[in-house]
């Protein structure tokens, strides 16, 4: 009896576990479209980060979550990125046009006519520049090409605004636009800074200043018209941690994965310059609610151009402060060199130094470590992947036209470049998981998939074909009891054993890998699971 | 019912009457979960706190750096051989772009400087700096080897000299390539015994080993100064270069001591392969015109120190004309902090411009670690082998 009352205790404690920590695997909801940010952050301050300290930071004291090879936490259940006050799903999740491509963020018509009336002098970054507003009250931010760099710095900031528009990142309205010192007036509240700390009145001389170190051609000078962002500005973000007064602000940015994937996005552009300054947070009311957005503010530290002066050699290459190359150069005088200093680059003023031969993706480097980069996996560089290559040649040359450059063989050598390193993206990172997407599973328990790999030509097909394994899966428990034999199917449509259930709320799990895999990681399946809703099957799984 | 049938049938009915109180799941959906998880961290907002260290970088920035006006750190040289030295400045300013500015520098041999100067800079759209200033120094024991280059490093005695000073200087860059200057100086030195364990000059040398020994001599010093410099700065620099020439007026109040100098300095920097490495060049030349004139022992043309003869102590060799030719081979292990170089130094002094030929030069070569800025090097650090032996090299600005 003893033994009787005891069996019975150790079963219903073993069930009650297993009840008390039961989290369903898939929710109702399940895969979220769109990142649900509930509360009101309008409570948020705004926050000076001090570029000195966040260089300096980033570059010696490696910040973020110490844990290695952590996934994405921001992601969905099916393996992609909600929309958000960060990310906007544009090109590859859904068909993105070259015209919308090429209008990126544009919503306006651009500064309205002059006269432009100078309210404040340029307070950061290196390029010449000023605040104006417009004849309709609008606050445009100029920045300016530097004195013998025609078109460089203004063409980069307005090609690379419209690709980063199309991958998805919350962009600044930017227009290209001409401007002539008649067309300028100062407001008689702009101030200039001095040496003393002190401010006065902003004098014609101190705007002769300006446009004397900026390009000009025929005595119009070339400039980038940013429009003045909606909402209360809050500074930049950083790519670690989370803003301590933002309630919706929950996933560590180290472990965003629209933040990680700018490590690939950075190494196709040449995006060196990932300081928190050039980004921007703002507050927005949506709902009722203040809501921060998170803007990519200037991406203009792309392609081979600084803001004055081509790209130094080493950017793209090497960390500001890079232990293993020092240490290499310093021990052997130098002679032990670095790929950089070898690269053979067709330099064009209005480019700078961008090439596509030596470029190497996986080594590619930003000014300074950024915690999101160092922390980005396989599957988020492979989801960045496919978007770098949803851009076809034909949207790459017309984003690449958008910057109106007069040296048509530059535009060409930009163009071609992108689509070389997107190439080398393609072939990098797109294999190096196993590559299978867009799973479905239609009503005859025909399962369809596709592998990006060898889609996008990168790779070979899997010489052995596929496998599936299928299982019931229970969400609740956990388990997956095994359902037929594996199927398998040399291309990428693989039958269901028969007798799938049908009833509505139902989980099957399918493992599909390689046969024989050309690459390694292809034969680590991918899981995905389908519900059955409505009589139909409905992917709310995928993990590679 | 049989026995283990029995068990299962009382395990599930408590499992049953138990679920039915427990809540099985919080949520339905992830978006609620996800709305847990903010509401959570709605409870523990705050504004952005920097942390401890960066409390004190950004403190330490605002006081010493961005602050226009107020107290700063200085590390610099009252007088060469002075050893390490530090100090503190004051700044001030009364204009739009001009200041006052007060410093004051220690240094471990008790050597000493004030000075109060005011600077009025970037006028005419950058091309113009002003300069004026009063100051006060004292150089405890600064050595003396005699004259020539037949010395030993055994024939040094020591002397003191005090100097006030008070003058005014114009730098005018008409293009940023070309590089004027103009100065004027009232120069009050005060010699004496010299402190530390070498004796004191006046016990080993006399006049005319030692010309001007015994008196203190005052001086209008007038400087005009003509050049081109493309390097990118002065402080430091991996291409480029500075051909200059300078000239000075010491004028003895006395009339006794009078002389005119003229230096040229050459400065040439040769980058290979993306400045990877660079071969630096420095040739400069200290001559004193006329036969006649006679140049006090401290005011004399010298070499060695951490931006001559590396390898030979301060003030080594003197005597009315100098030659200095230095060479680097530089290797750039990072293109934002660290330079290193193979140096050679080699150079001469003599008792008149024709004694400047090839034979009798000193030699020294060594090795240096360079800490640097984009355009500044506030540290060096070294070791090189010259005839007197093994030095540690120190200094606190670019070699040349």
């Amino acid at each position: 009896m003893i033994r009787r009352i005891l069996l019975s205790l150790a079963l219903l404690v073993a069930a009650a576990l297993t009840l008390w920590g039961a989290s369903t695997k898939f929710y109702n909801d399940e895969p979220i479209q769109r990142e649900p940010e509930t509360l009101d952050a309008s409570g948020a301050k705004s926050w000076d980060i001090d570029l000195s300290w966040d260089l300096i930071y980033n570059l010696f004291a490696h910040p973020g979550d110490p844990t290695a090879n952590v996934r994405a936490q921001n992601i969905n259940t099916i393996d992609e990125v909600p929309d958000s006050s960060w990310f906007t799903n544009r090109i590859l999740a859904r068909p993105v046009s070259i015209e919308e491509a090429v209008n990126g963020p544009i919503v306006g018509d651009g500064p309205a006519p002059p006269p432009w009336t100078i309210t404040r002098p340029k307070a950061a970054g290196a390029a010449p520049g000023f605040t104006m507003r417009d004849s309709k009250g609008v606050d445009w931010f100029v920045s300016f090409d530097a004195k013998d760099q025609p078109e460089a710095a203004t063409s980069s900031i307005i090609v690379a605004n419209k690709i980063f528009w199309t991958l998805g990142y919350w962009q600044v309205e930017n227009y290209l636009i001409s401007i002539r010192p008649n067309d300028l007036k100062i407001a008689e509240s702009a101030t200039m800074k001095l040496l003393n700390g002190k401010r006065r009145p902003m004098r014609k001389s101190d705007l002769d200043d300006v446009l004397r170190r900026s390009e000009n051609t025929g005595g119009a000078y070339r400039a980038v018209a940013s429009k003045g962002l909606p909402g209360t500005v809050l500074g930049g973000f950083k790519y670690v941690g989370t803003r301590p007064d933002d309630p919706n602000d929950i996933v560590p940015h180290e472990h965003r994965r629209e933040l990680r994937a700018l490590k690939v996005f950075g190494a196709w552009t040449n995006l060196v310059d990932m300081k928190a300054g050039n980004t921007l947070d703002t507050i927005l009311q949506e709902g009722g609610k203040g809501i921060v957005r998170h803007y990519l503010q200037d991406v203009g530290s792309t392609f081979g151009t600084g803001a004055l002066l081509p790209r130094e050699y080493d950017e793209g290459w090497e960390y500001l402060f890079d232990g293993p190359p020092l240490k290499k150069r310093l021990v052997t005088f130098g002679f032990d060199l670095s790929p950089w200093q070898t690269v053979d680059y067709k330099e064009y003023p209005s480019i700078g130094r961008f090439e596509s031969e030596a470029f190497n993706p996986t080594e590619w480097k930003p000014r300074v470590p950024t915690a999101a980069f160092t922390h980005s996996q396989p599957d988020d560089n492979f989801w960045a992947a496919r978007r770098v290559m949803a851009f076809s040649d034909d949207m790459i040359r017309a984003i690449v036209k958008t910057g109106r450059f007069s040296d048509a063989a530059a535009e060409k050598h930009l163009a071609d470049t992108l689509i070389a390193r997107r190439d080398k993206i393609g072939k990098s990172y797109l294999p190096a998981v196993n590559p299978l997407v867009n799973f479905a599973l239609d009503g005859s328990g025909t399962l369809t998939f596709m592998n990006a790999a060898t889609a996008a030509g990168v790779s070979d097909p899997s010489p052995g074909g596929y496998s599936a394994n299928w299982a019931i899966f229970d969400n609740i428990s956990g388990l997956a009891v095994p359902f037929g034999v594996p199927s398998a199917a040399e291309r990428e449509r693989i039958q269901a054993p028969s007798g799938l259930p049908q009833s509505d709320g139902t989980f099957i799990r399918v493992r599909v890998g390689a046969v024989r895999p050309a690459t390694a990681a292809w034969a680590s399946p991918v899981t995905v699971y389908f519900r059955r809703v409505s009589g139909s099957w409905k992917l709310v799984g995928l993990e590679r | 019912m049989r026995g283990p049938i029995k068990i299962l049938a009382t395990a599930g009915c408590i499992l049953l009457a138990f679920t039915l109180v427990l809540p099985v799941a919080a949520q339905e959906t992830r978006s609620e979960l996800i709305a847990q998880s903010q509401t959570k961290k709605a409870a523990t907002l705050h504004p952005e706190v920097p942390s401890k260290a960066e409390h004190i970088f950004l403190r330490v920035k605002k006081v010493f750096i961005e602050s226009p006006s107020g107290f700063y750190p200085l590390f610099g040289s009252v007088y060469s051989g002075g050893g390490p030295t530090f100090g503190a400045g004051y700044r001030q300013f009364y204009g739009e772009r001009t200041f006052w500015d007060a410093r004051g520098l220690w240094s471990i041999k008790n050597y000493k400087y004030g000075q109060l100067s005011t600077d009025s800079l970037g006028h005419a759209q950058n091309r113009i700096d002003l300069n004026g200033h009063v100051g006060w120094r004292d150089a405890t024991q600064v050595g003396y080897y005699g004259l020539g280059m037949d010395t030993e490093v055994t024939d040094r005695a020591n002397f003191r000299f005090k100097q006030t000073f008070a003058g005014a200087s114009l730098k005018l860059r008409p293009i940023p390539w070309i590089k004027l200057g103009a100065g004027l100086e009232y120069e009050d030195y005060n010699l004496e015994e010299g402190l530390g364990t070498q004796p004191s000059i006046e016990t080993v040398y006399t006049p005319s080993t030692a010309p001007g020994l015994g008196v203190s001599p005052t001086y209008l010093h007038s400087t005009g100064s003509a050049g081109i410099d493309w390097r990118p700065a002065a402080g430091y620099a991996r291409r480029g270069g500075l051909y200059e020439l300078r000239y000075h007026n010491y004028s003895d109040r006395d009339g006794a001591y009078s002389f005119d100098r003229i230096e040229a300095e050459v400065v040439q920097h040769f980058p290979i392969l993306r400045e990877n490495w660079v071969i630096s060049t420095r040739g400069l030349l200290n001559t004193t015109l006329g036969d006649t004139s006679v140049v006090p022992y401290f005011l004399m043309p010298s070499l060695g120190s951490g931006t001559t003869l590396r390898s030979y102590s301060s003030w080594r060799y003197r005597d009315r004309h100098s030659l200095l030719v230095q060479g680097e081979f530089r290797w750039i292990p990072n293109r934002t902090g660290i330079d290193m170089a193979l140096f050679y130094d080699t150079g001469k002094v003599a008792s008149s411009r024709s004694g400047l030929d090839l034979n009798g030069f000193k030699h020294d070569m060594g090795v240096e670690v360079r800490f640097h800025g984009p355009g500044y090097t506030p540290l060096r650090v070294g070791i090189g082998r010259g005839s007197d032996g093994w030095q540690l090299v120190f200094g606190g600005s670019a070699a040349f």
